[in-house]
């Protein structure tokens, strides 16, 4: 690797001391002047048709400035995410912005906005709405059996999608196999927590013109969503970057209710109209959904994968939203692409139910597939007597094949097996003792899970987007302005994208700054989601900075009399190529560009020729071909209290491939809390609504536990195997999503090594292990 | 017409004289009122610490507490923690460490720890995990938090050696 100054840099986040001083940037905080305050009225049952709305009282009420019933809303159907066109054809569209059928508890009805929240609230109770209820379904099961309640008429049996692939010939593959083991694996419905409520600000001027303040992770998807179901040219929507958001982690990619509902308030009144969610409201927004997931697996004695199957059932709630897509993604990099086995299939469906619909979760239907596939493997590897490493091992791909999804790529940098074998060593996997030997009550396990591939987009889906663009300018000072869509939530873009043009460019990380952006001033993005910042985004800004730095060439060129070839930028200031005899600032170059006549010390006034006019500046809009995977494994240790059934991590280790690592503070801020959202999942959260009523019955922290610091483990290490991908920015490939699709099946499989039994539904609770052990 | 109550409040030094309904919390006075966007507001039910202030230098919960019985006491919120321009040590210690991610627990967190080390100079590992533990954070998993919070604990001990 060549040398680098600023990659690779244990720099701090370009906002982390406007963060630690208060954070002026996060949407939330948001006023504007006339600004009212918009408030969404919910109805209280999951399933129901409105017969009427008498809204007479609540516009009468003194502050009452524009209330919003179905009959006043365009009844256009859409799909809501953001990564996707509107028209694409693997989305489903069932989604309206106030519909006179409700199909959860808690799908907003209508909307009043006043000049003050209390106002808009007391409103909500003078609306007066006569629903007539109809039947409802929970469960996804039941929702596909014949005679259930119908939810929507172009959904026969409740399923909104069906969908399978594969290779080979499975029945074949299974034909080959010394064994045979079947299992079926279940994960919960849980919630991002992303500690920023959902809030948007939208104006309108006279024109009906929008813009829009929102907590959203992709500000151009936020504008074509909300043009498309407000039935608006895009022209008519402005979309401002927020600086930063408080955490998304997938939560925050789709239009929610409240953006149109804010846009219409806000045309119908003609004042900007804001709305926050509550957290009860966040609760039942967005969630991972709950996956059945039923493998049938054949191997041979030696462990080698003869065939793969598996069934996967998604719930996705009252809209299919995000279901029809995380399902293909979770069948094919959760499942399918997995390992490599010449005959496996893979089937699934997403079933409506009268539940809350689900979301964007980080891992997008990986933790769901990881859970079910690399619990299987360990339950294979102690029948059969094989060491889960030299398992996966044997069945994994390998650096330089082709990949299995894109026949035009290859794994070109692909480190699973030194994750593996040096994980396995750091972690001294070789004291692992076999299933719960341990004496005493308190019985100690190690586990181990990986995930082989994965992005969950960009891996040549033609319906996703995956452009990004950037403009890098140079300023007088010497310091660089980066303007991109990316939205920073949280996990560093801001310092890795800075980070990436102050390399390229040859000027400290601090001499980038993150410009103002929003949707009409800054080339498309794709959201700030599926791993895919570092890499893509990344790509983008380097192109840009490159070109920035060409221009920067040819107008220093004229002060060296050389080519532009000749000359280089180390530390902001244009030199010949390994020569300090002459050393230039940039600062000085780009005032040569832009200035009249300029003194430049021993050469005296210089002018600059009319063609180096203007500012120097780069641009990019790229999309990249595709999206190389990172490998990931993670080892934990548990303690298992057999008396309570309590189960403490006690300390992790991750090992990664990653590419180079751009920057190594933000990388293992990455891994940690990663851990805490998949250790989450594994064993307290559970969004629970009421098997009658569908109501939420954990919609607040009391009752949605998440871990806190002092549930957490010891320690977690991360050890990044750094290879140099030659398609990435410096080096560099994805990060976010493994961090979180591990845990879970790692911590599964610490526990059946404490205790010898085995759970195979999420989360596992004290009373899950209790009733495993027999003692319940 | 709402019937107002005149209070007056310290906030980080500077006293504010202002009408609220009596029923407004301290959180709400100090955003909507004061201006004050620091104090994070997050589950409104005391369960996530992202509006942590001190009084009289003890960490509450400000969505919980009315304004009010805010009166007669030192509040200090995130604003008043960096004096003249300077970041407190546990402020830099965060950025330094990584403490930061989206950034949205971290003026409670920092209020909590500075209480902590108000009152124990020199915690333990244990001691702090406990102290920040009504604090939620979803990017982090802590780690960062608790290391930057015991180095600026060794910091600020190393200073007042010198002095
Ligand atoms: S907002 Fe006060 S504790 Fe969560
Ligand atoms: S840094 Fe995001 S919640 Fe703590």
């Amino acid at each position: 690797m060549s040398e680098l100054s600023v990659v690779g840099q244990r720099v701090r986040s370009p906002d982390a001391y406007d963060k630690v001083t208060g954070g002026k940037g996060f949407p939330v905080n948001v006023r504007l002047p006339g600004m009212l305050h918009g408030k969404l009225l919910r109805s209280p049952y999951a399933h129901a048709r409105i017969v009427r709305i008498d809204t007479a009282k609540a516009e009468k009420l003194p502050g009452v400035k524009a209330v919003l019933t179905p009959s006043a809303v365009p009844q256009i159907k859409y799909h809501s995410v953001f990564f996707a066109p509107n028209l694409d054809p693997g989305m489903v569209r069932d989604m309206l912005i106030l519909s006179d059928t409700v199909r959860f508890a808690g799908e907003p009805v209508a909307a009043v906005a006043a000049t003050e929240l209390e106002i808009a609230e007391e409103a909500l109770e003078l609306i007066d709405v006569e629903y007539d209820v109809l039947p409802a379904v929970f469960d996804p099961g039941e929702a596909m059996r014949p005679g259930a309640p119908q939810i929507w008429e172009h959904a026969p049996n409740n399923v909104a999608v069906n969908l399978s692939f594969g290779f080979g010939d499975v029945e074949q593959g299974f034909k080959q196999a010394d064994y045979v083991f079947e299992n079926t694996y279940q994960t919960q419905r849980v919630h991002t927590c992303y500690m920023e409520p959902r809030v948007c600000v939208v104006d309108s001027d006279r024109q009906g013109d929008l813009t829009v303040w929102s907590s959203t992770q992709h500000i151009f998807g936020l504008q074509e969503k909300l043009a498309f179901a407000l039935g608006l040219p895009i022209s008519k929507v402005r979309v401002v970057k927020p600086r930063y958001i408080g955490g998304g982690f997938g939560g925050k990619l789709d239009l929610g209710y409240i953006e149109p509902v804010c846009a219409l308030l806000s045309l119908k009144s003609g004042r900007p109209v804001r709305i926050e969610q509550t957290r009860y409201e966040d609760f039942i927004t967005t969630a991972r959904h709950p996956v059945k997931v039923q493998l049938r697996t054949g191997v041979k004695k030696d462990g080698t994968f003869t065939a793969r199957y598996a069934k996967s059932i998604l719930e996705t709630g009252a809209h299919a939203t995000h279901g029809a897509v995380v399902l293909p993604v979770h069948g094919l990099m959760g499942f399918l692409l997995t390992y490599r086995c010449p005959d496996v299939k893979w089937e699934g469906c997403a079933v409506y139910t009268n539940n809350m619909i689900g979301g964007g979760f980080r891992g997008y239907g990986g933790p769901q597939g990881a859970f079910a596939v690399e619990s299987q493997i360990d339950e294979i590897c102690e029948e059969l007597k094989l060491d889960p490493i030299a398992f996966r091992l044997k069945n994994a791909h390998r650096e330089a094949d082709p990949h299995p999804f894109n026949p035009n790529f290859t794994l070109s940098t692909y480190r699973l097996d030194e994750c593996l074998k040096r994980g396995a060593q750091e972690f001294e996997w070789s004291k692992r003792q076999s299933a719960g030997s341990g004496s005493g009550t308190k019985k100690r396990g190690i586990g181990f899970a990986c995930q082989p591939l994965w992005v969950s987009g960009c891996v040549g889906f033609p319906g996703i987007y995956e452009h990004s663009g950037a403009i890098v300018k140079l300023n007088v000072d010497g310091t660089a302005d980066l303007s991109i869509a990316t939205v920073d939530m949280g996990c560093g873009q801001n310092a890795v994208l800075s980070q990436i043009v102050a390399e390229e460019l040859g000027v400290s990380a601090d001499a980038v700054r993150i410009a103002y952006a929003d949707t009409q001033t800054v080339p498309f993005d794709a959201p700030t989601h599926a791993s895919r910042v570092t890499y893509s985004a990344g790509n983008a800004v380097k192109v840009a900075a490159g070109s920035a730095r060409k221009r920067l060439l040819e107008v220093a060129s004229q002060l060296f009399g050389a080519s532009p070839d000749d000359l280089e930028v180390v530390n902001g200031r244009v030199r010949l190529k390994g020569s300090r005899a002459k050393e230039i600032p940039i600062a000085e170059v780009v005032e040569l560009a832009g200035a009249p006549a300029l003194t430049l010390g021993l050469e005296g006034n210089q002018r600059t020729p009319i063609a180096d006019k203007g500012t120097i500046l780069g641009t990019s809009s790229l999309a990249p071909a595709s999206n190389p995977s990172p490998a990931t494994a993670e080892f934990v240790e548990v303690e298992v209290d057999t008396e309570t059934g309590e189960v403490r991590p006690l300390r992790a280790l991750f090992a990664h491939d990653i590419g180079r690592v751009i920057s190594p503070l933000g990388a293992e801020g990455q891994v940690e809390g990663g851990f805490q959202q998949g250790m989450g999942f594994a064993l307290m959260e559970n969004l629970v609504f009421d098997s009658e009523t569908g109501s939420c019955l954990a919609g607040d922290f009391l009752n949605y536990k998440i871990p806190t610091a002092i549930e957490m483990p010891g320690e977690i290490k991360s050890l990044f195997i750094e290879s140099n991908e030659p398609s990435g920015p410096f080096g560099a490939k994805a990060l976010a999503e493994p961090c979180l699709i591990v845990p879970a099946p790692a911590i599964a499989n610490a526990i059946y090594n404490a205790i010898g039994v085995r759970v195979r539904e999420l989360p596992i609770t004290p009373e899950k292990i209790l009733a495993a052990l027999g003692k319940l | 017409m709402k019937q107002l109550l005149p209070i007056s409040l310290n906030v980080n030094g500077d006293s504010y004289d202002i009408a609220i309904p009596p029923w407004r919390t301290l959180l709400e006075v100090l955003r909507e009122n004061l201006g004050l966007t620091g104090t994070k507001k997050s589950c409104l039910e005391g369960q996530c610490g992202a509006c942590t202030v001190l009084l009289d230098g003890k960490p509450v919960n400000s969505c919980l507490l009315l304004a009010v019985e805010a009166q007669g006491k030192e509040i200090t919120t995130i604003e008043g923690l960096a004096r003249d321009g300077v970041l407190h040590p546990l402020q830099k210690a965060f950025v330094e460490h990584g403490a930061i991610q989206c950034g949205f627990c971290s003026p409670g967190m920092a209020l909590a720890a500075k209480a902590l080390l108000d009152r124990n100079p020199n915690p333990s590992e244990d001691e702090v995990r406990h102290a920040i533990v009504g604090h939620l954070c979803r990017c982090t998993g802590y780690f960062q938090i608790i290391e930057a919070i015991r180095d600026a604990a060794a910091e600020m001990a190393r200073k007042d050696v010198q002095a």
